[in-house]
């Protein structure tokens, strides 16, 4: 299992904002086990998609200087019964950053419609980081031509 | 990967409080990406193991007639990593909603006494006959519970 939740970047604006589609399948394997009569998709995996959504829009916005670590949820709403099938619609923002954290906000839509929202995450920065390999790496997830 | 967050459980009262275990095994699929060479239990699966826990307390508590699904978090911390090697000791308790459909739970999750997690969440109450079955899943609290060992 690939713990991506994303399949690409479709927009960015430095120190702003993020947006990027991901498509849930049948065959995701968090399915196994969530659950054996009914497939649903888990509430904390739509948290985790747009965590790391917004996690690359920090590390962008900071030239990829830093690698940026959610270490606060607040205000989180989740679908509880989703089954796969649908495309997320992910849209995330930075409300402000410094050099030590950065605090944001972020949704998920899917054909319009509302299935996932946080009002306030904070992420804590690290500095014990390659730059040149989180682009690198940045650059394959994205789909962007940075 | 199958999607089990839970390893054992080790006490619990019905309609208040369940403990149970996690551990984080180098071998765990997630941590290949999270992250590529720095392994950390991700907290969103923390979290996940906290809502599977509080599934099965609301199945305990009803002779396997409910289980949670999680749909709000009111606030949830994740304090410093959790690593491969560690063992999570995780503790949820039923906060309000007695009776009710919608409950909120917090729960706590700590290695070697120190605190990883802590989250109030809400979820909604639904008929574990709907997504599982409910003889397999009664084994399978058994197995968690040590109640069955061969």
């Amino acid at each position: 299992m690939r713990f991506l939740f994303y399949d690409r970047v479709e927009k960015i604006e430095k120190g702003i904002s993020i947006e990027g589609v991901k498509s849930f399948a049948l065959s995701e394997e968090f399915l196994r086990g969530h659950f054996s009569k009914a497939a649903l998709v888990p509430g904390v995996i739509l948290i985790e998609t747009m965590a790391q959504l917004l996690g690359w829009l920090i590390m962008y916005s900071h030239d990829f200087k830093l690698a940026a670590i959610m270490t606060l949820i607040e205000d989180v709403k989740v679908s509880s019964a989703l089954r796969p099938g649908f495309k997320a619609d992910i849209r995330a923002e930075i409300v402000s950053t410094s050099k030590r954290d950065t605090l944001g906000r972020a949704e998920i839509r899917s054909d319009g419609e509302l299935i996932a929202s946080v009002d306030r995450i904070i992420y804590s920065h690290f500095l014990k980081i390659d730059p040149e390999d989180l682009k690198e790496r940045f650059r394959y997830y994205s789909g962007l031509k940075i | 990967m199958r999607y089990f967050l839970i390893d054992q459980i080790t006490e619990w009262k019905s309609g208040e409080f369940i403990k149970g275990m996690k551990n984080v095994a180098m071998s765990e699929d997630f941590l290949e990406f999270h992250f590529p060479k720095n392994p950390i239990m991700p907290g969103v699966l923390l979290l996940e193991a906290l809502v599977q826990l509080t599934g099965w307390l609301e199945a305990a508590s009803s002779d396997f007639q409910r289980w949670f699904l999680i749909n709000r978090v009111i606030k949830c911390n994740f304090y410093s990593f959790a690593l491969p090697g560690d063992q999570v000791e995780l503790e949820v308790k039923q906060i309000s909603g007695e009776g009710s459909d919608i409950k909120i739970y917090s729960g706590i999750g700590m290695v070697k006494g120190k605190k990883k997690i802590r989250a109030e969440f809400e979820g909604e109450v639904i008929q574990l006959s709907e997504i599982e079955d409910v003889n397999e899943q009664k084994r399978f609290f058994q197995l968690l519970n040590r109640e069955l060992v061969l």
